[in-house]
Formats: structure tokens, C-alpha cells, sequence
């Protein structure tokens, strides 16, 4: 690869128009992280009142997005379905890209980034934040395996035997790490709900149900974006990686998961907001309703655009023919998890508890937007993913290749 | 497991079968060896930090009661408040009190606040709040690294050493009286000396602090034989600075004590006593008397 065909390369591929873009977006990033720590957490948005925000919506959504990695490894390595086995790479892949997000935006959300290692040392084991801690540091290891295995397979692993050779040795650990893989993430996905459902002052919050819509939707989630993605790479590359049975057969079981989350998420709130009509939880969704676009957002983006709409598109035979339609489908139950962490985590925080005994309501008059820097970090962390995913699928064979297009 | 070890996958690269063979990179024994090592050093560091060289030791601030928030442990002492909302007249004397003693220069940090408000019947009072002391403290249970936690005495402490920053117990108090450092604390402490002098360390940027009862004044009476609630070098600073008498301090398991008395004469009520935090401090209805 000489400087002259690379530069010949870089001028006209729609690829590398792409990578330039990611390249940028990331280094703005990057030096929004540098900021963040050089002047700390005071260039963000966030307050005492408000203290979580949209970093840890990008932290949750990774984390539910790369829900993927943990299904289709346990339904290929586990149940042994063997044709979703093209799948299992990517899933793993985009897994990894997920939860180091997530570790780079926790990196980031930490008062005291030198101290990121205190809770393997000093535990608490009555904070689910410690268990899922030092779930999502095994489990991202378990991931980082995963992802050897495939690098030493890939044209990296041929040039550097090493890494073929620690490859190999992960490869034959895949069965295992899929059975560890599955039990911490069972466990950790269900407890980032239980973050919030555990906290008895905050009505809104305080459930048992949160912990099974999240490990839920996250399921769903990562499984839509695992398909989404292979569908755009396959589109780009010309090539189908699936047969079109087992592909529906996939998009299916989303409908399926999707349409059971939204089962549960309808009786929740019926449960809570509507048949019981606890004054506490009513008193924060009129302040919401008030305040924020919350209504807006539940209904439309978590419930209808999120959930009914792909539930209806994957499961109606005539309409989950079309492939667009099906994309279309699987990126809503994406975004809809996405706007489901963001609710989750404002609507508690944006609506505090009323604990004066007093009526005035001033404690309770509180608002939240994202600052620059906080914005910038954030596209900085999505466009390491994008660029990360593209690169690997370049580079580490996550896909079979059948041509040398693209 | 057995079979797929043995039999080569048709993915698998020849090369790939033989490296493996004759160089096996690890075997059972190696995995349970590096397994063995691991649990040996997670044994080991839990050792040492609970030993000589761990915070509670270096900083000796009661981690020997640590007791998670469960408060199971028994001591000799319960420290409660009671805050009288129709004595308060709304000086603010004991905010200012709190933030010298306790050297919070930063008005947006006050670990104690006090603000106008008004009853469902229309009484205007001046409701104040420090932390709740809750016995079954949310903020405690949720901190990944138990850098918080109810002290034996009632008191929920704060480790600033051991805290991460990641501000779960902020999200969990449902009274609002946690505050983070966002920003280095460099200002000039402007109620000092005039209401009293920092008698603990600056906080650094990136950990929670609270209102702690001016513990340190509690400790330290305690080890002179003072009373706190009783002798002013041992009562939390607020309560000293109050002209009105508006807070009581002291121990509940002491009949003596100002606050026992002050609970027995009055009726009082806890801030959202639904929640089941079963706070520390009462207070006393405001009434229409006020001038």
C-alpha cells in the first residue's frame, strides 16, 4: 500500500468521506474529554439537583445496545442455532464497541477519574452500582476475548501470529465465555433498572418493574442493532450474509420481545400511574407534563414509534417482506431505548421529591440541558463506536467476505 | 464441551490446529492456576485494605461502627435535632454558622439551607433543613464503594478519600441535601471569622460532601467529657449560632439530654416519614404566633 494509491483512495471513496467525518466529530471529542478533565465536571449542565444526565443516558444506551453481543452468543455458542452463527461476530463486536462507550462516558461522569478502580477494591455489596461495576469490567473482558478471538482470525492475526495464536487459544474458550457472558449480563442489565427502582424516595422510580423492562428492552435493542447493522453493511457490500428465512425468523423474535416489553410497559404504567393513582407519582407526572416533553416522548417515541410500530412491522407477514420498512423497524426499537434511558433517568431527577411541608413549590422548580462540552463528548463517544465498527468490519473480517467491494 | 475440543472446527485454519498442539498455549492447569492467583490476590487486597493501610485507620473517623447503613450496632449515643419551625425567624444565622465552622464558602453548597415557605392555611414560616440523619439512609446503601455510611452514633458520614464522584448518593437522598463539588473550592470563606473558623479541610474538587452534625465537634467534646447539645464546644455550630433557640441538639438515649426533653414536651413530625428513612432530625409545626 503505497502513499500513492492511498492518496488516490482517500480522494474518492464515499468510505473515506465517511471516516474523515467520524475522524472529526471524534476529535472534537477528545478535546471536549480533555476539557472535561482539565476543568472538571463544571463545564457540564448538570447540578446538584440534576446530577446524572445525558452522559449517563449514552452510558445505559451502550450498555443496552451491546445486549446483542450476550443473546447471540448464547443462542449460537449455547442453543447452538447454527444458522445465526454469521451473526455471532458482529454481535460480539458491537458488544465491545458498546460497553467500552459506556466506560469511556463513566470515565468521563466520575467526579474522580483516578479513582475509577475504588470499587474492586472497597466494596459495598449492598450498591447495585458496585455489583454492576464489576460486572461490566468481567464482562467487558469477557468481550475483549471474544473480540481476539475474531482479530486473530482476521488478516491482523496473519500478519502478527501472536495475536493468532491468543486468538486461537480465545476461540476455544468461546462456549465458556458465552455461558459467563450471558450470567453477568443477565445480572447487570436488569440491575442498571434496579439503579433507579431500588430508590425509595423517588416515586417515580421506586418499582420492581424497572429491572425487567431494562433487561428487556435491552435484548430487544441490542438485537435490532445488530441486525440493522449487518443489513446496512450487507446493503453497502452487495452481499446477504443471511437467507432472507432466517433473517424474518430474527426480525420476528424482535417483533416478539418488542411486543412483549410493551405489554409489560403498558400494565406498568397502569399499574403505577393510572389504576392507583398514588398521589406521589401523580404529582411528578403533571409536573413533567408541565415542565418537559415527557408525555410527548413516553407516548409517541417509547410507546408508539419505539414499540408499536416496529412490533407491528416485524410481526405482520406482509409488511416484514420489505427490507426498508424492516430497517426502519429495527432503528426505532433502537431509538426507543435510547429515549427510554434518557426518560428514565431525567423524569426522576427533573421532578424531585416535594419533601417541604411547606406549599410554595420552590424546591421543587428544577431544569436540566446538556452543555456544549457535554454535547461534544457525547458525539465524540458515538463517532468512536461508528468508526470502530467500520474499521472492523474493514479490517477484522467481522463479516465473510465475498468480494472485495466496499 | 468435550467433543468440541477435540474435533476441529471447519472454520478452523489447519496452521491454527498445529500451532495449538504443539505449543499448547494453556492448559486446564494453567486456567486454574491463573484462576487461583487471582481469588489469592482479591483475598489479599481486602486484607490490606482493611488493615494498617486503610482510610478508616489513616483518617480514624469512626469506621469502626461501619456498619453499611444497616445501623445495626449499638451505641451509647443517638444523636438527634429537633428544629422549632414557630420559633425560626429566618436569620439565617446557623447557615452561616455551618459554612464557617465547616468551611463551605460556596452559597450554592450550603450543607444547610434555609427559605421562606407557607402552610396550607396560609401561616408564612422559614423552613429550614440540614441532612435528615436517616437511619435507614438511601444515600448510603447505593455508594459502590461505601464511602458513606450511618455511624453508630445515628451520624451519616462521608469518606472524601474514598469517594469516586459518581454521585449515585445525590440521586438516591430524596431531601436534596448532597452537594458535589463541581469546581475546585478557591474562594475566600467570607463568613469567617466573623461566624466562627473552618475547623475541618476544604473539600477537593469531584467528591460529594454533606452536613455531618459538625461531627468533629461531637468527637472531639465527647473525648473531653463535654456534652454535646449541652456545651457549646460540642454542639454541631447551627445549633450554637440559632438566638432564637429554634434548634435542639443532643443524645435521645439520654433523658437529660435538651433534645429528649424538647421531643417529650412537643409534638413533632419527620420530613416524609412514608419514605421509611427515619430521619434524626424532628420539627415543631410553625403556628401563627410568629411576629
Amino acid at each position: 500500500m503505497t502513499a500513492n494509491t492511498l492518496a488516490t483512495r482517500l480522494s474518492r471513496s464515499p468510505l473515506s468521506t465517511w471516516l474523515i467525518s467520524l475522524t472529526t466529530t471524534f476529535t472534537i471529542g477528545v478535546i471536549g474529554m480533555i476539557i472535561v478533565l482539565v476543568r472538571g465536571l463544571q463545564v457540564t449542565g448538570l447540578s446538584d439537583r440534576v446530577p446524572w444526565g445525558l452522559w449517563i443516558t449514552l452510558d445505559l444506551s451502550a450498555i443496552a445496545l451491546g445486549a446483542g453481543a450476550f443473546t447471540f452468543s448464547a443462542a449460537v455458542y449455547l442453543f447452538r442455532i447454527k444458522p445465526l452463527a454469521v451473526l455471532a461476530r458482529p454481535a460480539v463486536f458491537i458488544g465491545f464497541l458498546g460497553y467500552s462507550s459506556a466506560m469511556l462516558a463513566l470515565a468521563m461522569d466520575i467526579g474522580r477519574p483516578d479513582r475509577f478502580w475504588h470499587p474492586l477494591v472497597y466494596w459495598n455489596v449492598h450498591s447495585v452500582l458496585w455489583e454492576i461495576t464489576w460486572c461490566v469490567i468481567l464482562y467487558s473482558t469477557v468481550l475483549l476475548l471474544e473480540v481476539l478471538a475474531v482479530a486473530g482470525d482476521s488478516r491482523l492475526g496473519k500478519r502478527w501470529p501472536r495475536l493468532h495464536q491468543i486468538g486461537h487459544f480465545a476461540h476455544r474458550l468461546t462456549p465458556i465465555l458465552a455461558v459467563i457472558g450471558m450470567g453477568l449480563s443477565l445480572l447487570h442489565q436488569s440491575s442498571l433498572g434496579a439503579t433507579y427502582g431500588v430508590l425509595s424516595g423517588r416515586a417515580i422510580w421506586f418499582k420492581p418493574s424497572l429491572p425487567v423492562m431494562f433487561i428487556i428492552s435491552a435484548i430487544a435493542g441490542g438485537m435490532s442493532l445488530t441486525m440493522l447493522a449487518s443489513m446496512i453493511v450487507g446493503l453497502l457490500r452487495r452481499q446477504q450474509f443471511l437467507p432472507d428465512t432466517i433473517c424474518k425468523n430474527v426480525t420476528r423474535t424482535i417483533g416478539f420481545i418488542t411486543l412483549g416489553y410493551l405489554y409489560i410497559k403498558i400494565w406498568d404504567w397502569a399499574a403505577t400511574s393510572y389504576y392507583s393513582n398514588s398521589p406521589a407519582t401523580a404529582d411528578i407526572l403533571s409536573r413533567l407534563h408541565a415542565t418537559t416533553p415527557y408525555t410527548t416522548t413516553f407516548w409517541g417515541v417509547e410507546i408508539l414509534l419505539g414499540g408499536l410500530a416496529p412490533a407491528v412491522i416485524l410481526l405482520i407477514p406482509n409488511l416484514c417482506k420489505r427490507k426498508p420498512l424492516v430497517m426502519f423497524a429495527l432503528a426505532m426499537v433502537v431509538i426507543g431505548v435510547v429515549v427510554n434511558r434518557w426518560n428514565i433517568t431525567l423524569s426522576g431527577l427533573v421532578a424531585p421529591p416535594d419533601w417541604s411541608p411547606g406549599v410554595l413549590g420552590n424546591i421543587v422548580a428544577v431544569s436540566y440541558f446538556p452543555s456544549l462540552v457535554e454535547i461534544c463528548v457525547a458525539i465524540g463517544i458515538v463517532s468512536y463506536a461508528l468508526l470502530g465498527f467500520t474499521l472492523g468490519v474493514r479490517y477484522l473480517e467481522i463479516y465473510p467476505h465475498k468480494s472485495k467491494a466496499r | 464441551m468435550e467433543d468440541k475440543k477435540n474435533t476441529p472446527k471447519p472454520g478452523d485454519e489447519g496452521e491454527a490446529q498445529t500451532t495449538s498442539k504443539e505449543n499448547p498455549l494453556l492448559t486446564r492447569r494453567d486456567v486454574l492456576k491463573i484462576g487461583g492467583a487471582t481469588l489469592a490476590t482479591a483475598a489479599l487486597t481486602q486484607l490490606v485494605i482493611s488493615g494498617p493501610f486503610s482510610s478508616d485507620a489513616v483518617q480514624g473517623i469512626g469506621r469502626d461502627t461501619h456498619n453499611n447503613g444497616h445501623g445495626d450496632e449499638i451505641s451509647k449515643y443517638q444523636w438527634n435535632m429537633v428544629i422549632d419551625l414557630s420559633r425560626c425567624i429566618g436569620c439565617g444565622y446557623c447557615v452561616k454558622a455551618c459554612q464557617a465552622v465547616n468551611d463551605v464558602p460556596d452559597d450554592e453548597m450550603r450543607w444547610n439551607i434555609v427559605f421562606p415557605e407557607r402552610t396550607e392555611v396560609g401561616v408564612d414560616f422559614y423552613m429550614n433543613r440540614p441532612c435528615q440523619h436517616c437511619q435507614e439512609a438511601p444515600c448510603t446503601r447505593v455508594c459502590p464503594v461505601g464511602a458513606t455510611w450511618v455511624r453508630a452514633d445515628g451520624i451519616v458520614a462521608m469518606d472524601y478519600d474514598r469517594c469516586i464522584g459518581c454521585r449515585y448518593c445525590q440521586v438516591a437522598c430524596p431531601y436534596d441535601v448532597r452537594r458535589f463539588n463541581w469546581r475546585p473550592s478557591e474562594n475566600e470563606n467570607l463568613n469567617v471569622p466573623q461566624w466562627g473558623s473552618p475547623e475541618v479541610e476544604r473539600r477537593p474538587r469531584g467528591v460529594v460532601e454533606k452536613c455531618t452534625f459538625s461531627v468533629q465537634r461531637i468527637d472531639r467534646g465527647l473525648s473531653q467529657s463535654l456534652t454535646p447539645g449541652v456545651d457549646r464546644a460540642a454542639t454541631p455550630a447551627c445549633v450554637n449560632a440559632c438566638p432564637v433557640g429554634a434548634r435542639i441538639f443532643g443524645n435521645i438515649f439520654d433523658a437529660e439530654s435538651p433534645v429528649t426533653k424538647y421531643l417529650k414536651e412537643h409534638e413533632t413530625f419527620r420530613l416524609r416519614e412514608e419514605w421509611g428513612t427515619q430521619p434524626k432530625v424532628h420539627y415543631v409545626r410553625p403556628t401563627n404566633g410568629r411576629s
